[in-house]
């Protein structure tokens, strides 16, 4: 018995960006040997601006180093014992690592905001998406910021990439935002930096042992943390949805993927 | 009335623009007050600050009548004046001037992150990470993308926020005593009162206190509005009616509130205070260094002006020219 494609369909859709599969089983004449060939697609662009939002909301509470006022406004002690003044944005330099789509849309909000922007990214943009922010090198980049918001995915080449190293290399007072993965940064080397002042405070939406925080986060007053709720609304979540059924809708009709991971566009559909 | 050097009395110490303060140290005697209660001060203000020409700070009406001869000018360091008793000090020929400018920025940026707070329900957020339980049970929030904002005050800040809210896809409707023009309102649609109320998915208001706007947001103002209204107040407290709020808020009519300002600060609605889906600051407007030390240097620089006969910056408008005083 010959069979054609199988195309299985598993059973739970995973709506995060890099999870959603189809499994072609090949069943060859003679024997049942089956080889996976997995593609995956992932939905980016519907997740761009829920994070970008985020991503700003935690950057004007730390630079506000709301947590404080926060809690002691909630245990009815008004500003609490010791009141610490904010920062403004306006003229601070907003750096960007990674400017993709994510990046781009932080970028957008911070200009209107009076920031200046500047990214490094593993290529420069055309001036187009660039809108007028400046391209710097990576160690520029952490050299020169103001605030640092991380928007780059995880690789192996990115896995720690803020580290102790980079945090000595910073300017003192320095802002870090994180809501793109936990495993960017060095969390225990960012807990450091926290309690030294290196860092004047941090906004973080993702950590490296998720849902684990690491206590020296949970322990300082100078940092705002959300639960990975980057793309939690009923809209995004809605059109992250579709995108996932418009690839498997994709998948059966023709064979193919809306939005396949970068990684394996380059390869030529191994059916 | 000049002297040669003019005594101006600094009801707090100038904390961040000092530079600024020992420039005019040199040009003017500088004192902070030393009374430690009322009634010391006004003991105080017929013998050791019964010269004084300026005073940087706040004030009612019964201190405005104890004040010198000599008094002409109140340099406030704060936008809001709401504080001072105005028609008192133009009765006494004392010039009362403000600090509009400093505040915009960072009270619109505050607006915009309890704009954020609220609609995307983050509130609840931020407690479940911290009881330990990362975003268990935690609900879905809203983006703001193609939801419309109502500013109430188109003023500096109200400006100021429609161009902030712009990048995060929210389109902007407003209400104002006068109509804008177009190139104020940055294509933002004037529309009424009413109108802002019961189009506007998040309600912000920039308007300032006074006799027109206290109370201006009660419970009719509330039931106009559409179902999951997200509201926003970093104005002054008593423009809305606290309890109403609180009421509606219960009741989900309103999905959320992102509040800076209270009715009776720093006191807060119990009601308010036990809902998880009101997103509360105390009062941090204009808590940045950058900015206090701004509106020091303008409400000193106002005081110097005042002390050696030149024009001042930023009196306040009922006041302006064309006003009597």
């Amino acid at each position: 018995m010959e069979l054609d494609m199988i195309t299985l369909m598993l059973k739970h859709v995973l709506l995060e960006v890099k999870l959603q599969s189809r499994a072609l089983l090949y069943c060859p004449r003679r024997s049942l040997t089956l080889r996976l060939d997995i593609q995956v697609s992932h939905t980016p662009v519907a997740v761009n601006s829920a994070t970008a939002d985020i991503a700003i909301f935690l950057m004007l509470g730390a630079l506000r180093r709301i947590h404080i006022p926060y809690t002691a406004i909630r245990a009815s002690r008004w500003r609490g014992p010791s009141p610490q003044l904010g920062h403004d944005p306006q003229d601070k330099v907003l750096g960007i690592l990674g400017m993709g789509g994510i990046g781009r849309d932080v970028a957008a909000r911070g200009k209107a905001f009076g920031m200046k922007i500047q990214y490094y990214n593993r290529s420069p943009l055309s001036p187009e998406l660039e809108q007028g922010a400046k391209y710097v090198s990576f160690e520029e980049l952490i050299r020169t910021s103001d605030v640092l918001s991380l928007n780059c995915s995880l690789t192996k080449a990115t896995i720690g990439i803020i580290g102790k190293k980079e945090f000595e290399l910073m300017k003192t007072g320095v802002i870090i935002i994180n809501t793109a993965r936990g495993k960017l940064i060095d969390e225990a080397a960012l807990v450091e930096a926290l309690n030294s002042g290196k860092v004047f405070s941090a906004g973080l939406d993702v950590y490296e042992e998720e849902p684990e925080v690491h206590t020296g986060l949970l322990q300082n007053p100078n940092v705002v943390l959300l639960p990975h709720v980057g793309t939690s609304t009923v809209e995004t979540q809605r059109n992250m949805e579709l995108l996932v059924l418009d690839n498997l809708a994709n998948a059966l009709k023709n064979g193919q993927l809306v939005t396949q991971v970068p990684e394996q566009k380059t390869q030529a559909s191994k059916l | 009335m000049r002297h040669p050097r003019p005594q101006i009395l600094f009801f707090n110490p100038v904390r961040h623009a000092l530079r600024k303060y020992q420039e005019l140290a040199s040009v003017a005697q500088v004192e902070v007050i030393s009374s430690t209660n009322r009634l010391e001060f006004f003991k105080d203000l017929e013998k050791k600050y019964k010269d004084i020409t300026a005073i940087y700070s706040k004030f009612d009406a019964e201190l405005i009548q104890k004040l010198p001869a000599s008094l002409k000018f109140i340099c406030h360091n704060g936008a809001g004046y709401d504080a001072i008793d105005i028609q008192a000090c133009t009765a006494r020929g004392i010039t009362v001037t403000n600090a509009p400018d400093p505040v915009t920025n960072a009270t619109a940026d505050l607006t915009l992150f309890l704009l954020l707070g609220a609609i995307r329900q983050l509130n609840p957020s931020l407690g479940s990470l911290r009881k330990g339980a990362f975003k268990t049970g935690v609900d879905f929030g809203h983006d703001p993308q193609g939801k419309i904002l109502g500013i109430i005050g188109m003023g500096r800040i109200g400006r100021a926020v429609k161009r902030r809210a712009e990048p995060f896809g929210l389109k902007t409707i407003y209400h104002n005593r006068n109509q804008l023009t177009e190139a104020e309102a940055a294509g933002a649609p004037y529309v009424s009162f009413h109108e802002l109320l019961t189009k506007s998915d998040i309600i912000s208001l920039h308007v300032p206190l006074n006799s027109q706007t206290r109370y201006m947001i009660g419970a009719d103002e509330i039931a106009k509005m559409k179902d999951s209204v997200v509201i926003v107040n970093t104005a002054r407290g008593a423009i809305i009616d606290e309890a109403a709020m609180a009421a509606a808020l219960d009741s989900g009519k309103i999905a959320s509130v992102g509040l800076d300002v209270y009715e009776n600060e720093p006191e807060i609605n119990k009601t308010l205070m036990g809902n998880e889906r009101a997103l509360l600051i105390p009062h941090l407007g204009t808590h940045t260094t950058e900015t206090l030390a701004a509106m020091e240097s303008l409400a000193m620089e106002n005081a110097r002006r005042g002390c050696f006969g030149e024009s001042l910056l930023t009196v306040v408008t009922e006041q302006q020219e064309g006003k009597s005083l």
